[in-house]
């Protein structure tokens, strides 16, 4: 290579440009955590998970949950377990196959007890296999 | 007179069994705090919790700061933690009434008058709601304005000019009946 020392340098701050602006664009949008990528905080029935919410239902908040049980009811969007226990499916969840009364294991986050209904709310929640 | 007082017994009686409430969990709230020419600042809730009182118009209104979803995750992030300290104050509340509220209108504009309570600080919402009333649902869609400085929310000098002034909140709740 035949390069000035000049050229050289611009050369090497270009790359170097171009390296830490890929980084930067890295960082600042790197892609969402997915549910399925994350790992769960708590694995369990939802009649045992209440008892852990009684306990202190702060401490869950943002907490990623997988959760076994019975469901006791449908609604629109969501399902519920241990009728206190609305779990709000992701958008791209089928659905329609659930019924009420049915096994069901998911994996959601928890939002938090919402005061209002008195329930526990999940969302993001995907169904387990 | 027993016949009038037991009428009257009657009409009370199915009164409070007709003061019912319509709720959902799964309510769209909305805010924009973008700038024109910057990349925009919006996020969706899609999981607030809503509950009218038919019989007086009464509203509360709850949802979890850290369901807000932006497009940007780093953004959201930034929204948790250095803006609205989702883990300290993870919820937002309203408790409020639709003036003059009738389920008898199909669709019509109402006053809609309460307390937002956001990182622990209350303030006062004025506003105008629209209502549309179906068969077993009551949709609500409503819009204000809120400061950043007024909910002590501490933005940047380095990003202020990227953060509107005043912070767009838009609403749309359909409501179903509670059994």
């Amino acid at each position: 290579m035949n390069l000035s020392k000049k050229s050289k340098w611009i050369l090497s701050i270009l790359v170097l440009g171009c390296i830490s602006f890929y980084a930067v664009y890295r960082y600042a949008y790197k892609p969402h955590i997915t549910i399925e990528n994350s790992q769960t905080e708590y694995l369990g029935t939802s009649n045992n998970f209440i008892e852990k919410i009684k306990e202190d239902a702060s401490v869950w908040n943002n907490k990623i949950v997988q959760l076994r049980g019975v469901i006791s009811s449908k609604e629109n969007r969501g399902i519920f377990l241990s009728n206190s226990i609305y779990c709000q499916f992701r958008e791209d969840v089928n659905t329609s196959k659930l019924k009420k009364g049915q096994n069901i294991s998911l994996k959601g986050r928890v939002i938090g007890y919402d005061d209002l209904l008195e329930e526990l709310k999940l969302d993001q929640c995907i169904i387990q296999e | 007179m027993i016949k009038k007082i037991a009428i009257l017994a009657f009409f009370i009686l199915t009164q409070i069994t007709f003061a019912q409430k319509y709720i959902t969990r799964t309510g769209t709230t909305n805010f924009k705090a973008s700038v024109a020419t910057f990349e925009a600042i919006e996020a969706t809730n899609k999981s607030t919790t809503v509950i009218l009182k038919t019989d007086t118009g009464d509203i509360a209104a709850q949802l979890f700061i850290a369901a807000f979803t932006f497009k940007v995750a780093l953004m959201q992030e930034h929204f948790n933690e250095n803006y609205m300290d989702s883990d300290k104050f993870p919820k937002a509340t309203f408790r409020g009434a639709l003036k003059g509220f009738t389920i008898d209108t199909l669709k019509k504009e109402y006053p809609l008058l309460g307390t937002l309570t956001l990182r622990g600080i209350k303030k006062e919402i004025e506003t105008t709601a629209t209502v549309m009333i179906t068969e077993g649902t009551i949709g609500i869609t409503s819009n204000f304005t809120i400061k950043p400085q007024d909910f002590n929310i501490k933005i940047p000098k380095i990003v202020r000019k990227k953060i509107a002034k005043s912070i767009n909140i838009n609403l749309n709740y359909e409501l179903v009946e509670k059994k």
